[in-house]
This record gives C-alpha cells, structure tokens and sequence, in this order.
C-alpha cells in the first residue's frame, strides 16, 4: 500500500476486516416479538401522538383555553340551558307581554306569593297560549308516590289549583283574585280518589315560577328562552356550514392538486371565477330565490331527507345551499396547496408505485396529512358562518318565525329599539361572545396544530 | 404591466358576464310573475308579459339584457311608476352616489385609522397600549355591522340625542357619523390588526436594523422603510373590504333610513323587479370588480418584486 495515501486518510479501513454489522437473517427473526421482549423495551420518552403534542401546546395557551371555556359556557346556555327553565321559544304566555328582566307577570306574581305554604300548584293564568282553563273532566295529579285523581263538573279559570298534602283539606281551588299577600281566604276543596278514571288528564304541579330573567316580547315570549334556543341554531348553522365547506372544498383541492396539469387549470380558474363574484348579492338572490321552491318540495315530499329539512324551514337550507355553492372556494384552495407540497412526499410516490388509486391516495395519504389546515380553516368557518347568518335574518331573510336565531332576535329588537335596547343587547352580546371566543379558539388551534405558522 | 392590465380587464369582464348570466338564471328561476296581484287575470299578465319582452325565449332576453348594458341602457323598472328608467332611479336619484360616498368615507376611515393604529401597535410591542388595542381589536371583528349600528342609534339618538336617529339622505356631517363608523368599524379593527402583524414582520428585518445602525430616526424608519414594506398584505385585503362595505351598507342603509343602493336592492329583490335587480347586481358586481383590479394594480406599484403575471403558488 502507498504509505503516503494511508497517512493523508486515518480512517480508512480494509473492507475485509469490517465485522458484519448484523448477523444473517433467519426465519426466526420474523416472528412477533414475545410479550416479555416487549417489555425490554427501553422507552426514554413516551412517545407523544400529533393531537397530545397539539392539545398540550393548545393548554399552554391561555387566551385560548379561556375562550374555550366561555364558549363552552354558550353550549351549555344554548344546549342544556332550554331544559333548565320553565318556557319554551315559541310558546306565549298570556299576561306576560313585554316584561322586563327579572319580573313576573302579575299572575306570576300572585301565585308566587302562596308558593312557600303548600307543596305544588296547578296555575291556569300560567300556561301557555290561549290555554287559560282548565275545562271540565277527569284529572289526576300525582305527587309523593300517590295519586290524587278528581272531576272537574265545570271549567276552571283564572284559579289555581294547590296541593297541600300536610292540610287537612289537601286538594282545593281558589280564584286568582282572592290571593293576596300569600294569603287566600275563599277556597273549595276538591273531592278526590286515588283511582284515575279512564282517559283522566295528567296534571303537572308547580312548586316555584321561574322569572323572565332577560323579559319577555310583545307576544308574551319568553326572550331568554328564546335566546337560548337562537343560539343553538346559529350555532347548529354555523357548524353545519363548516362541514359543508370543508367537504365540498377538501375534496375539490385535493382532487385539482393532485391531478394538476389541464385538470387543474381549469379548476383553479373556476375558483378564480367564484372568488371575485360579490357572494352576498349572490345570496340574497338565492335566499329569495329557493324559498318557494324549497317549501314546495318540502310540503309535496315524503321522503324523510325532504321531511326532515322541512323541519328546518327553507331560509336555514337556503344558507346551506349558499354555502355548498359560493363560499367552498377558500378551503379548496388551502387544500390545494397543502396537496401540491404533500404530493412530492416519498410515501405518495411509494403509494403510486404500490398501485393505489388517486381516491386512495387523496383518502389515506394526502387528507390525513392536512388534518391540521383543515380543522384550523373549518374552525374559523364557522365564525363567518355565524355572521352570514345573522346578516341574512337581519334583513328578513334566512330564519323565520317563530324559529329564531341570534339575527332574528336582533331583528325583532329593532321594532321597540327605543322602548326596549335590552332585547337587542342580550342576543348582540351573546352572538359577539360565540363569534369571539370560536375566532380565539381558532387562532389558538393554529398556533398549536401547525406551529411552523406561528409568528 | 400594460399587458398584465388587460388581461385583468378581459377576466374582470367575463367575471361581470358570468354574473349577468348567474344573476339572469336565479331570477328566472323565482316561480310567479312580478305582475302578479289579487286583481290580475292571466291575459293581463300576459299583455303585461309583451309588453316588457318577458314572452320571448330565455336566451333571447339575455341576449338582450347584455347588448343593452354594453350599450349604457340599464332597462326600464317594472314596479316603480311605470317604464321609470333604471339608470334614472340609480345614478340621477342619487342611490349610487350616496352609496357609493358612504362606502368610500368608510373605507378612507378603515385605512387612515386602521393603519396607524397598527403602527403604534406594533412600535409599542408588549406595552399596554399594544395590548389595550389588541383587546379592542379582537372584540371589534367580532362585532357584527347590526349590532354596532343598533347600540350607537341607541345610545347617541334615542338616549343622548346627540345625533339624528334618521340619517335620510346624508344632508350634513352629523348624519355621517354613525353610519360610517357602524360600516367601517370591524374593517378598521381588522386593517389595525393586520398593520400590527405586517409591521412586526417588517421591523425584524435585516434592512430595519442596518438602518437602525446607520442612525435614522425611529420616525422615518417606521414611515419611510417598515411602512411600505408593510402596507402590503393590507392592499390586498381592501379588494375584499370593499365588497364587505357594500354588504355591510345593506344593514347600515335600513338601520339608519338611508335611501341607498343597498337598501334599494334588497326592496327590488322582494318585490321581483327583474331589470333593477339586474341592474343593481351588475352595477354593484361592477364596483366590487374595479375596486379588485384597482387593488391588484396598487399592489404591483407598492411592491415591485411582485411579478404579476405568475400569481400562483
């Protein structure tokens, strides 16, 4: 060997002295690996899958976590809330026009008064809509595992029927009018068995009344219960539109990124196209537009797709169609891009060469690997979602009575604006709130899912 | 540039005919007819019908309804005091100019608030003052146009009286004052938001620092090297502010009484006045355009390296 070329390279090696770094493969070294080899193994850190990594960076954020949590608050207003309080958001109760909040009507008020001295009451000025008596036939109340079952021979009215089980007359009726301070002289007792007779109503019992904590409307509804249930639709609204975008728009850019060429030339000018269209002139037409048709086909209909969207009255499908049509083009180019990167990736080449279709690649290999984009972008969505949707029901449009959504109730706010700002400021409030929050919730996520985006 | 421009002129037209064509198809598609009332009996509505070429093919009509808008003549109305010209209740009323003066005092006070508000921001980074218009900017976008507008009616006319509760047709500056801020006042949050952003990117730069080095003042460097390298993403994003503003002026034009174009597309769209509606969407489609080929153009000349021609990736 020449002396000199062995000085200048120290670590050069005769290949013939190398050791073999692993000894010949076996048919044993294939088998799987027996439970107590698994337990040899040495783990220095506990491997950390993509969400606990994004959930933990996602905790550390404070301004997040607390937007999470109040808006997590606004679920539970909209969702749990509504089974909480005595009224429901169409329902009208007489004598409980246009209260303030945190009153009673004067029937209310009158029957609170009596509400500590005895164990339920049957108020008739309490219920709803035009039920204000109770006509005559057979009942029966149930309280404390017995049964308390009577005939009424007339109708009943502007009374209310209390349940004293401790008196020694427990079942009596007394006019409204003779309550006065929790006190009430002029009663009848009722007669009553323990057997209902065949076909008797149930009565339920009261043991409180519940204020209207945010007041009631001109029509005597109840704004809080109403409020509650707007925001679950516009937030229902909100979500549902999101889904749609990113369905339309995942699958549109995942298939004009990877097919690129011609295919996605023409694609990305139709996107183009869409983008610069005033979307809202768009879909005000549209709202107009599919409200007779919609309707038609929901009354003619009997599937129970149709069925179940009438539920939904044409101004909410409507926003959905809108949304399938117009407002898809910002998802699908996010996707795009994420897809036009992913594609040079060994594992789609790999994919490619193993054979896979192209609806495989972009369903097992390309989607899951913009999961983060997506759900960031579907997060934000549904914010402006929010805000269309109030926008339209604002104007009229969208949502229609006696459905609400937190636009609609600002709508109907504007009529008596001056008389009663409250009405407006609770479902205002309440809609910044969920905006905000899913807005800091939204940022949050992106800082936490895809932290090469984080400034 | 030169060619770059007409093309952007050739897309921005057939954008505009894709939207006569959009626009003509859903209206076609409202079932009813605008002539009909309680009285009217068919052979009305078909004289009616004649009458306004609404008896001819579909494709006749839009064939029509685009060789009259190339023309300048935006149609005649169907409802508003029979054979009232388009173009007459739009542009010599007043609708589009008032429209059009508020959309632009809302936009000029979006971008001569926004931006500095942005500057400071981002120059005082990590003072409360930072964060004080951090707290208000985030909270403003999430202010919907309604709900501010209500709340300033509310209290500045109902309570305090300080301003007059209908703003009619803008006759002196007092009136201004609430629909313009209710208009401009998300997208002032939203540029401040964006300044702020665009701004930090742009002071930690290597140019910022040599200029830090070579002892120019904090003023003109904030003027002078960080703003314009900043304005960018903010010119981008007025294209959109402008299609928002005349979103946003439907609810502040029926909020505040005024009698503007928005106000009067949403009335012509429920009462199926088909060549207003048309001419209101193309009018305001052709506004929103221009707005974007004007912000497309003011992009190139704030940032030369852009080429313009390659706007992909």
């Amino acid at each position: 060997m020449d002396g000199k070329f062995a000085k200048l390279s120290p670590f050069q090696v005769d290949p013939d002295k190398i050791p073999p770094v692993l000894p010949p493969l076996t048919e044993e070294d294939f088998s799987p690996a027996a439970d107590e080899e698994k337990a040899s193994m040495v783990e220095k850190h506990k491997s950390v899958s993509y969400w606990r990594d994004a959930w933990r960076r996602f905790r550390a954020n404070t301004v997040s976590m607390v937007a999470l949590a109040v808006f997590t608050l606004c679920l539970l207003f909209a969702f749990v809330g509504p089974k909480l309080i005595p009224y429901s958001y169409g329902d009208q109760y007489r004598s409980s026009q246009k209260l303030a909040p945190f009153t009673y009507s004067k029937g209310e008020e009158t029957v609170r008064s009596i509400a500590g001295s005895c164990d339920g009451f049957y108020a008739t000025a309490l219920q709803r809509g035009s039920i204000t008596a109770l006509s005559k036939g057979d009942y029966f109340i149930r309280y404390k595992g017995r049964t308390y079952a009577f005939t009424l021979t007339k109708a009943v009215e502007k009374s209310v029927i209390i349940l004293n089980s401790g008196a020694e007359e427990p079942l009596i009726v007394v006019k409204e009018s003779a309550i006065k301070n929790g006190e009430y002289k002029d009663y009848k007792p009722i007669e009553f068995t323990d057997t209902p007779a065949e076909g008797a109503t149930e009565i339920k019992l009261v043991n409180r009344v519940f204020p209207h904590v945010f007041g009631t409307d001109s029509a005597g509804r109840d704004i809080m219960a109403r409020t509650m249930y707007g925001t679950r639709v516009s937030i229902i609204i909100g979500v549902v539109a999101a889904l749609i975008v990113l369905v339309i728009g995942s699958i549109y850019g995942a298939i004009s990124g990877l097919s690129g060429g011609a295919v996605d030339f023409v694609m990305m000018r139709i996107v183009e196209l869409i983008y610069s269209i005033p979307e809202v002139l768009i879909v005000l037409l549209l709202q107009v537009v599919l409200k007779d048709p919609l309707q038609n086909w929901f009354d003619t209909s009997t599937s129970a797709f149709a069925q179940g969207l009438g539920d939904l009255g044409s101004g909410i499908v409507s926003i959905f169609i809108t949304f399938a049509l117009l407002y898809w083009v910002t998802m699908a180019r996010i996707v795009r891009g994420q897809v036009l990167q992913l594609k040079q990736q060994e594992y789609v080449t790999a994919a490619t060469a193993l054979g896979a279709a192209n609806g495989r690649i972009i369903r097992r290999h390309l989607l899951p690997n913009c999961v983060g984009q997506l759900v960031i972008t579907t997060c934000l969505q549904i914010p402006s979602a929010i805000f269309l949707e109030s926008f339209l029901s604002f104007l009229g449009l969208g949502v229609s009575a006696p459905m609400a959504s937190l636009g609609s109730l600002c709508s109907d706010a504007l009529e008596t604006l001056s008389l009663y700002p409250y009405r407006l400021i609770f479902p205002g409030v309440i809609l910044t709130v969920v905006v905000l929050t899913l807005n800091l919730v939204g940022d949050g996520l992106r800082d936490a899912l895809d932290p090469r985006l984080k400034k | 540039m030169a060619g770059y421009i007409v093309k952007r002129i050739a897309v921005a037209i057939l954008t505009l005919l894709v939207i006569i064509c959009i626009t003509f198809l859903l209206m076609n598609a409202v079932p009813g007819s605008p002539f009909l009332t309680e009285k009217s009996t068919p052979e009305m509505i078909a004289r009616a019908n004649a009458k306004y070429g609404l008896d001819k093919p579909l494709y006749v009509q839009l064939f029509n309804y685009i060789k009259n808008y190339a023309r300048g003549d935006l149609g005649t109305s169907l409802k508003m005091q029979e054979g009232t010209s388009v173009s007459k209740i739009i542009f010599h009323q007043g609708k589009f100019a008032l429209s059009l003066k508020l959309g632009l005092y809302a936009l000029l006070l979006a971008v001569v608030i926004g931006i500095p508000l942005g500057c400071i921001a981002a120059y005082n980074r990590g003072k409360w003052i930072d964060g004080f218009l951090r707290v208000v900017t985030t909270v403003g976008v999430a202010v919907p146009t309604f709900v501010l507008a209500t709340l300033l009616l509310v209290t500045f006319a109902v309570k305090l009286q300080k301003l007059p509760t209908l703003s009619g047709s803008l006759p002196d500056f007092k009136s201004y004052v609430m629909p313009v801020i209710s208009l401009s006042f998300y997208y002032t949050c939203y540029v401040a938001k964006l300044t702020r952003t665009s701004m930090l990117d742009a002071i930690n730069q290597d140019y910022i620092r040599t200029a830090r080095a070579k002892g120019v003042k904090t003023r003109a460097l904030i003027l002078k090297h960080a703003l314009r390298n900043s304005l960018i993403p903010v010119i981008t994003y007025l294209g959109p502010v402008m299609a928002g503003i005349i979103t946003g002026s439907f609810v502040v034009e029926s909020t505040f009484s005024i009698p503007g174009l928005g106000k009067y597309f949403v009335q012509s769209v429920l009462s199926r006045d088909y060549p207003v509606i048309m001419a209101t969407t193309v009018v305001l489609s052709a506004l929103v355009i221009l707005m974007n080929l004007v912000v497309d153009i003011a992009y190139k000349i704030v940032d030369p390296r852009i080429t313009l021609t390659s706007k992909e990736d």
